[in-house]
């Protein structure tokens, strides 16, 4: 009798210890902060993916779990992965959403579920805003270009074509708009006729032949300058002037600055404007993830005017964009930085 | 004389103006097309330049290429390859990283139709092992290889100053260098399949596989040479898109599937199979390459292409299928 119930007991025993250490795991994985991750998903741009690199990096750093997912490109996905995060019980959620018609939609959900949503540089009320003032780069970019345009041309060029990417809506309204209204800000004079468009869809190769059937259109044209949504839209033009051959008097100034670094610049590409985008996960998590992290009340800045936290732009001659290292670069020394640096306090060179 | 060796040399079996899709088809696109530079220029007389050309051929080249190849699958029997886009990528990569390497633009032009072949080669074992639809299988297989390009390289552009980047740029005889290789490969292929063993084997699988069965026509093996020789064009497409597209990434290339499709059937080479004729990949590739320029002429948005390039290939579709009835008995 003694026997049988000391082995019982025994058992007893030995069984709680794997269930007692289960429990704890439990607890640990409930107390530990877990963020979810939304990436662009859009094949065009390396830093989408960067962006979800960047914040996987700096979650680990902290100490928390981390989801990521990636919108694909795609409204419905994005709302679906929104509703995947909440499944997954995340504490805060960060996304790039470059199809924002699904946003409204995913807010929604976030705000059923009482989950805190960072949305990057396209505004939503629900949603903190952390991003860049996309009208400030694009008239510091077109104060930029007007510049050279100015010194090269006394502000006189046969034609200002806008490499457009309509898919990006207000965004594309604010960077190509901002541009052109920066170009103006420098050489007011130059008449509404010689302003043309064309559909980049902001992206080189995509975009050339709608860039060659546009210089086409304008074949006595010879000094063009070029603005547009992203480097690669204005790539597009310059290549086409190149197969065209009317590349030598064609000047374009870029945004986002992925095609100005390195050593396969476009001579060209005369400038663009970094906002070192694959860094954004620096500035979401110090403003806003972090202290929720550690229970403080962060008011919902969803407003690009009066953002959770501003991005500054840096715009860039190509000169001076050669002392800026390539992205996968730029990712290793911001890692390896303090916690709380950002690119632009690491890399731009023209910082105020 | 052995009995395939008759079959292959005996006169077709029906009239060559069903199985080659006849004179009429170019002489409408001809006529079309001539309208639609003569309405443009009309409309606005710089429209006839050499700007214009160029334009026009530079589209044409990269189209072209990739029109034969789309043009040896329908007509082999097998649809259309819905993998060309991600083929076309995988081989410009290849190119890209050949030329990165320093490599002389033949070896770069080499490597990158062998990287054609070797996802021909990969669809062909699919469909013809597996016994399964070439459509749905180049489908699926255009998703698998975009999804893996997207885990190797986000941005990918031949080295500024590298001889690939010059071929881009060159122009021969007034028109652009890569509009050459197009035109030469037209010509040559829309000569060779009528007149060779193998491009007689493939017309005969497309127009009817059981008569080319009978006839001792292996099934298999001409479907698996079709299918690697058109991957080894896009390959070829692939050297002409690096050469001239600045930074490409997975997906862009998604965009031209539509218009080589409308290419060929406009060209009456037959979805079903068995009837076709290559030459006329010049006026239809043409005539969709001068569309997009002519809208920009008239003041319209180049990105409304897709709703014209849409309806031609309703009204592309519809011709094929009123043809294919025809000829039908």
């Amino acid at each position: 009798m003694l026997r049988n119930t000391t082995t019982r007991t025994l058992a007893m025993m030995a069984l709680s210890v794997p269930a007692i250490l289960g429990l704890a795991g439990v607890a640990e994985a409930q107390d530990k902060f877990k963020l979810g991750m939304a990436v662009g998903g859009n094949t065009c741009c390396e830093w989408m993916k960067s962006q979800g690199d960047v914040a996987r990096a700096l979650a680990e750093k902290e100490g928390w779990d981390y989801v990521e997912l990636s919108n694909n490109n795609d409204p419905a996905t994005a709302l679906k992965n929104a509703q995947i995060f909440v499944q997954e019980g995340v504490d805060a959620v960060i996304q790039f959403n470059g199809q924002p018609s699904s946003n409204p939609a995913i807010s929604a959900v976030m705000k059923q579920a009482g989950v805190p949503i960072v949305t990057y540089d396209i505004a939503d009320p629900g949603m903190y805003f952390v991003g860049i003032d996309n009208l400030a780069a694009g008239i510091a970019g077109g104060e930029g270009l007007g510049a050279i345009v100015k010194e090269k041309w006394a502000c006189n060029p046969d034609l200002v074509i806008s490499a457009e990417g309509a898919a990006a809506g207000i965004v594309n309204e604010w960077r190509t708009g901002g541009m052109r209204t920066g170009l103006k800000n420098v050489c007011p004079d130059i008449p509404a006729e010689k302003w043309v468009s064309f559909e980049s869809q902001g992206d080189a190769a995509v975009g050339l032949p709608a860039a060659r059937d546009l210089l086409a259109a304008h074949p006595d044209a010879k000094k063009i300058a070029v603005v547009g949504l992203n480097d690669g839209g204005v790539l597009a033009l310059i290549n086409a002037a190149e197969q065209l051959g009317r590349a030598d008097e064609v000047i374009g100034w870029g945004q986002d600055g992925a095609f100005i670094t390195g050593d396969n610049v476009n001579p060209h590409l005369a400038g663009s404007v970094f906002y070192f985008l694959e860094g954004y996960a620096v500035y979401a998590i110090k403003d806003v993830i972090k202290p929720i992290a550690e229970g403080k009340e962060v008011p919902l800045k969803a407003d690009a005017g009066d953002p959770a936290s501003k991005v500054q732009p840096c715009p860039v001659t190509a000169e001076q964009a050669k002392a800026v290292p390539d992205m996968a670069e730029r990712v290793k020394q911001l890692l390896a930085a303090p916690a709380g640096t950002t690119e632009y306090e690491l890399f731009c060179p023209n910082k105020g | 004389m052995s009995f395939n060796q008759a079959i292959e040399t005996a006169p077709p079996a029906v009239p060559l103006t069903v199985r080659f899709g006849g004179w009429g088809t170019g002489l409408m696109l001809l006529a079309v097309w001539l309208l639609l530079i003569a309405a443009t220029s009309l409309y606005r007389p710089d429209f006839f330049s050499h700007q214009t050309v160029l334009a026009v051929t530079f589209t044409m080249a990269v189209v072209g290429v990739l029109a034969i190849g789309q043009g040896i699958v329908a007509m082999s029997g097998g649809f259309i390859d819905l993998s060309q886009p991600a083929n076309m990528i995988l081989a410009s990569l290849v190119a890209v990283r050949l030329s990165e390497a320093g490599m002389p633009l033949a070896v770069v032009i080499v490597g990158a139709i062998l990287a054609g072949m070797l996802w021909g080669a990969f669809n062909a074992a699919i469909i013809v092992f597996g016994k399964l639809n070439p459509v749905i299988v180049t489908l699926a297989t255009n998703f698998i290889g975009l999804a893996a390009l997207f885990l190797v390289f986000q941005l990918a552009e031949v080295p500024i100053g590298s001889e690939i980047y010059h071929f881009g740029r060159a122009s021969f005889l007034g028109l652009p260098a890569i509009f050459w290789p197009m035109l030469a490969l037209v010509l040559v292929v829309g000569f060779l399949v009528p007149r060779t063993r193998y491009g007689r084997r493939m017309i005969a699988v497309g127009g009817n596989r059981a008569a080319a069965k009978a006839r001792g026509i292996s099934l298999k093996a001409t479907r698996f040479a079709t299918f690697m020789a058109a991957g080894g064009f896009v390959g070829f497409a692939a050297v002409l898109f690096a050469a001239t597209a600045g930074p490409f990434n997975p997906g862009s290339a998604n965009t031209l599937q539509l218009n080589i499709i409308a290419g060929v059937i406009l060209a009456g080479i037959s979805l079903a199979g068995g009837r076709g004729n290559f030459w006329m990949l010049l006026l239809s590739v043409g005539f969709l390459s001068t569309i997009p320029t002519s809208l920009v002429f008239f003041g319209l948005s180049s990105d409304t292409q897709s709703i014209f390039q849409g309806f031609i290939l309703v009204i592309a579709v519809a011709i094929d299928g009123w043809r294919a009835r025809r000829a039908t008995p």
